[in-house]
């Protein structure tokens, strides 16, 4: 039987195939899928900042850094091998605009761009990815193919 | 961050005064009674927020402003697609109701609503417990719940693990469903139970 698991905000889940990974209502956060496709494992964390050096506080699922630091060796501890890695992910949207004002942080930008860097950093290839926009994306991973499938209100459905 | 009984009880409290006021502003407006909920303040975990908001995915109309002053703070009101509808007949006089996605005149409707609605909640707990709070003008979102919710909280650049929400559920005309969220920021919390003394 296949069953969808799903990552709630802050979090991350490892799941094997027959089964999916999936998490709802991306806005700025990022979806990131890291995966090994010969053992048919796969993680999925959903994450809402980009560092946890900058601010200490709370849990280490929060942020870019350590988020996927952990579900990295959680990963390892069920075999998986870094030589075959490889990542998609897709998020970092701009929700709310306020006339005139451009928007102190960019977080979702910043989001993307902390992810990226800690895949560059760990030797995992990013194959694709869909940040940006003012819209909200559900992710769906089949870790059989690896396929990323994005579903938007708005903005049409693909798989990256 | 840990609540006791007695604080949750004050947070219920601020949030009846300001979204009574806001359901009544609400009821001018559109010339129809609307009713609102005993409200329901959550004290929830990141990764469990679907239990406050439902399926993060659902498409819901958004009204967000920013609360600033001495207990600053995130106000949104949250409609269904249909509830937002009703609203925009309502006040434009019109019976079909223009594409929200498209029409500058039914989106500038639900803003001044979101205005009109925090501003009475604004109001009232300022006259209540003497702290100055002005809100911000309002932003509009058409999109899942999640995706608004996570872009309201992460603003600043910072979330608690645990999120504080006062929820009152609107509800009135042919069904018409809406909630009123109230988020403190970090520090807000104990300017505002200070007015209960706590």
């Amino acid at each position: 039987m296949n069953i969808v698991i799903t990552v709630g905000m802050a979090d991350y889940k490892i799941g094997k195939t027959p089964n999916k990974l999936m998490t709802a209502g991306l806005g700025s956060c990022i979806g990131v899928c890291i995966f090994d496709l010969k053992l048919q494992i796969a993680g999925m964390a959903h994450i809402m900042l980009p560092s946890s050096k900058e601010i200490t506080k709370g849990s280490p699922m929060k942020y870019a850094d350590s988020c996927i630091a952990l579900m990295l060796s959680e990963m390892k501890k069920n075999g998986v091998s870094n030589m075959r890695l490889q990542a998609k992910m897709a998020g970092g949207s701009q929700m709310f605009a306020f006339a005139g004002q451009t928007p102190l942080l960019k977080i979702g930008e910043r989001n993307a761009e902390a992810v990226e860097n800690e895949l560059k950093k760990a030797g995992i290839p990013l194959l694709s990815y869909d940040v940006g926009g003012n819209f909200g994306r559900t992710i769906n991973f089949d870790i059989e193919t690896g396929n990323l499938h994005i579903r938007t209100f708005k903005h049409g459905e693909k798989v990256i | 961050m840990d609540i006791s009984a007695i604080k949750l009880e004050a947070l219920k409290e601020i949030g009846n005064i300001g979204s009574g006021h806001a359901a009544t502003s609400l009821s001018n407006m559109l010339q129809n009674r609307i009713d609102m909920s005993v409200p329901k303040v959550w004290l929830i975990p990141l990764s469990r927020i679907s239990e406050a908001m439902g399926e993060l995915d659902t498409v819901k109309v958004g009204l967000y402003l920013k609360v600033e002053g001495e207990a600053a703070g995130k106000a949104m009101f949250i409609l269904s697609l249909g509830s937002a509808e009703i609203i925009v007949k309502t006040l434009l006089g019109m019976k079909e109701c223009p594409d929200l996605f498209t029409s500058e005149m039914g989106q500038s409707a639900l803003k001044e609503v979101g205005n009109i609605l925090v501003s009475a909640f604004v109001i009232a707990l300022t006259q209540f417990s003497g702290i100055e709070l002005q809100p911000s003008i309002p932003s509009l979102a058409i999109d899942m719940i999640g995706a608004m919710i996570d872009s309201v909280l992460l603003e600043e650049g910072k979330v608690d693990d645990n999120v504080l929400i006062i929820d009152t559920k609107l509800s009135g005309m042919e069904d018409m469903e809406g909630k009123f969220l109230y988020i403190p920021n970090e520090g807000s919390l104990e300017k505002l139970l200070g007015v209960f003394g706590l």
